[in-house]
């Protein structure tokens, strides 16, 4: 095979296509270029892998709370999730899951087990009782977690870290009530607007709740609007989620809050609504086929 | 024996299973007696007969050695740098996971487990696939915990059910030794890399623990050409 002028002594010879040709400058930018995001696609996602490995034994401490997480902790915690897109996020849940461990990584708790060992669960809601898998159901603690957990999750980029722009500077927030102790350290936000330490008043909260109970129902009308049961896990409602997300991590305006106070209803377990797998192959490979096969009679 | 009926379908699964992974080590070149590859489905069950019935996974670990002859094929020819290469090769542990699911903390677990017993590699055999993370971890090979010389192997069940390598219409496929390989390239002043590929995901090549960089040879029969054989690179 003759050399290859152009891609000599550079690091894309071995990924770019044999070239029979001289090829310009532009040619080996792009070729270059997409050896540079290929590279910086290993790194991120090596170091996603890290991160899973650090996060899915977390927190160190056996007391530790989750409404009311130490300064260090949550640090980490939103450190690694720098890099993380929501399907990474999932593979955390599913992999703290695996080790018994509520899916919120700030919980130290085990996750939920259910009474029976049936793969499908009655559970009462404000809907009345409906089915729900068991595997959803064993996700968390408690809704309190699920709701902290969700609350990461939505403020996470869908883009790649490989593509994103440089200047892109996420910022993850956490819900906890322990604000003071991370004022200095972190930009939190409290479940309800009140950013002071001292108690908020019964009244607002329950305005603030009655928001939300707004906005669950109008969620609900539009699933019904779009023929889905409401309230249950499907594709549709977590793009509406994405889109939400996009727009305010856009906008630079804090995200929203879920009131712990809104109903009981399971769309928030729609973190487990689907199972990332990693199914990406090698590409560079030859497809099997026998009529290139190079076939010779044993030597000797 | 009378028959199947008196065992549990979950039983005979795992006897099927675990017959298949004595063959495909043996198969591979380690030390495996034959009757170890048609243990019966009676004595399989009096091994590891659970009292509901099923089998209990963790009585069926196994370690296996490397024969002479693998020993062989998997030393590098000795240079003048290195007189006496050290063999590519040594133990194996096969374990069969009862997790439900299969993520990092049993794939670390396992990889502690190696290192600890000083194995040179794995063949992990789990209920359902594992995790993306597990087997991005797995890829990347940089163990974390435990660095296994010889990597971990990954097989789900339901993949060991039966030997695709007994399927009449599978050639034989045999790994070629260091000298061999070198011998084939020589003969026809070929790169490797000229060489038609298998990949190292390809069943068959799962089967056989190929690694990238060694050649097979595969065997074929024809009505019209008789018995011809090929040579195929693992990437
Ligand atoms: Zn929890």
């Amino acid at each position: 095979m003759p050399p290859n002028p152009i891609l000599n002594n550079s690091t894309v010879s071995t990924n770019a296509p044999p070239e029979t040709k001289a090829v310009n400058q532009r040619h080996l930018n792009v070729a270059l270029q997409h050896a540079n995001i290929i590279e910086q696609r290993k790194k991120v996602e090596a170091q996603v892998l890290e991160s899973i490995i650090a996060l899915m034994d977390f927190p160190n401490s056996p007391d530790a709370d989750p409404k009311r997480p130490s300064a260090s902790d949550a640090t980490l915690f939103r450190e690694h999730l720098v890099l993380f897109q929501p399907s990474d996020y999932d593979s955390l849940i599913e992999e703290r899951n695996i080790a018994d461990k509520c899916g919120y990584t700030l919980c130290p708790r085990p996750k939920k087990k259910t009474r029976s060992g049936a793969k499908k669960q009655f559970v009462d809601t404000e809907r009345g009782v409906e089915i729900v898998d068991k595997k959803v159901l064993e996700v968390w603690c408690s809704e309190d977690c699920a709701k902290r957990a969700l609350y990461v999750k939505v403020q996470l980029n869908e883009e790649p870290a490989w593509t994103r722009p440089e200047s892109y500077g996420e910022k993850i927030e956490l819900m906890v009530e322990n604000p003071e102790e991370h004022h200095k350290v972190l930009p939190l936000r409290l479940k309800s607007e009140n950013l002071t330490p001292t108690p908020t008043k019964p009244s607002e909260e329950d305005e603030i709740a009655a928001a939300w109970l707004a906005r669950d129902d109008a969620l609900a009308d539009l699933a019904i609007e779009r023929g889905e049961k409401p309230g249950r896990l499907s594709k549709a409602s977590k793009d509406l989620m994405t889109a939400n997300i996009k727009e305010r991590v856009a906008s630079a305006t804090p995200p929203v809050a879920p009131s712990l106070d809104d109903q009981p209803s399971q769309a928030h377990m729609a973190i487990e609504g689907h199972v990332p797998r990693e199914n990406r192959r090698d590409q560079q490979l030859d497809e099997e086929d026998d009529t290139e096969d190079w076939d010779r009679h044993l030597p000797g | 024996m009378d028959s199947q009926a008196q065992y549990t379908p979950g039983m005979v699964r795992m006897w099927r299973i675990y017959r298949t992974t004595k063959q495909m080590c043996r198969d591979r070149g380690y030390d495996i007696p034959v009757e170890d590859t048609e243990i019966s489905l009676e004595e399989f069950a009096h091994r590891c007969r659970r009292e509901d019935g099923e089998p209990e996974r963790s009585q069926l670990h196994y370690s296996a050695t490397p024969t002479q002859e693998m020993i062989h094929k998997y030393t590098p020819p000795a240079t003048a740098k290195f007189p006496n290469p050290e063999p590519q090769i040594g133990s194996l542990w096969v374990e069969f996971n009862a997790d439900e699911n299969a993520g990092l903390k049993q794939l670390r677990e396992y990889m502690v487990h190696l290192a600890q017993n000083n194995h040179y590699s794995g063949i992990l055999v789990t209920i359902k696939p594992m995790t993306g993370m597990a087997i991005r971890m797995l890829r990347n090979a940089t163990g974390v915990d435990g660095q296994v010389l010889g990597g971990v192997e990954v097989f789900v069940e339901q993949d060991l059910l039966v030997n695709i390598t007994k399927h009449e219409l599978v050639p034989r496929h045999i790994l070629l030794s260091h000298e061999e390989k070198k011998q084939l390239l020589e003969r026809y002043r070929l790169k490797e890399t000229q060489l038609p590929r298998i990949q190292v995901t390809d069943p068959v090549a799962k089967y056989l623990g190929l690694r990238r960089g060694q050649v097979v040879k595969i065997i074929r029969m024809s009505e019209t050409a008789g018995r011809y054989a090929s040579y195929r690179w693992a990437i």
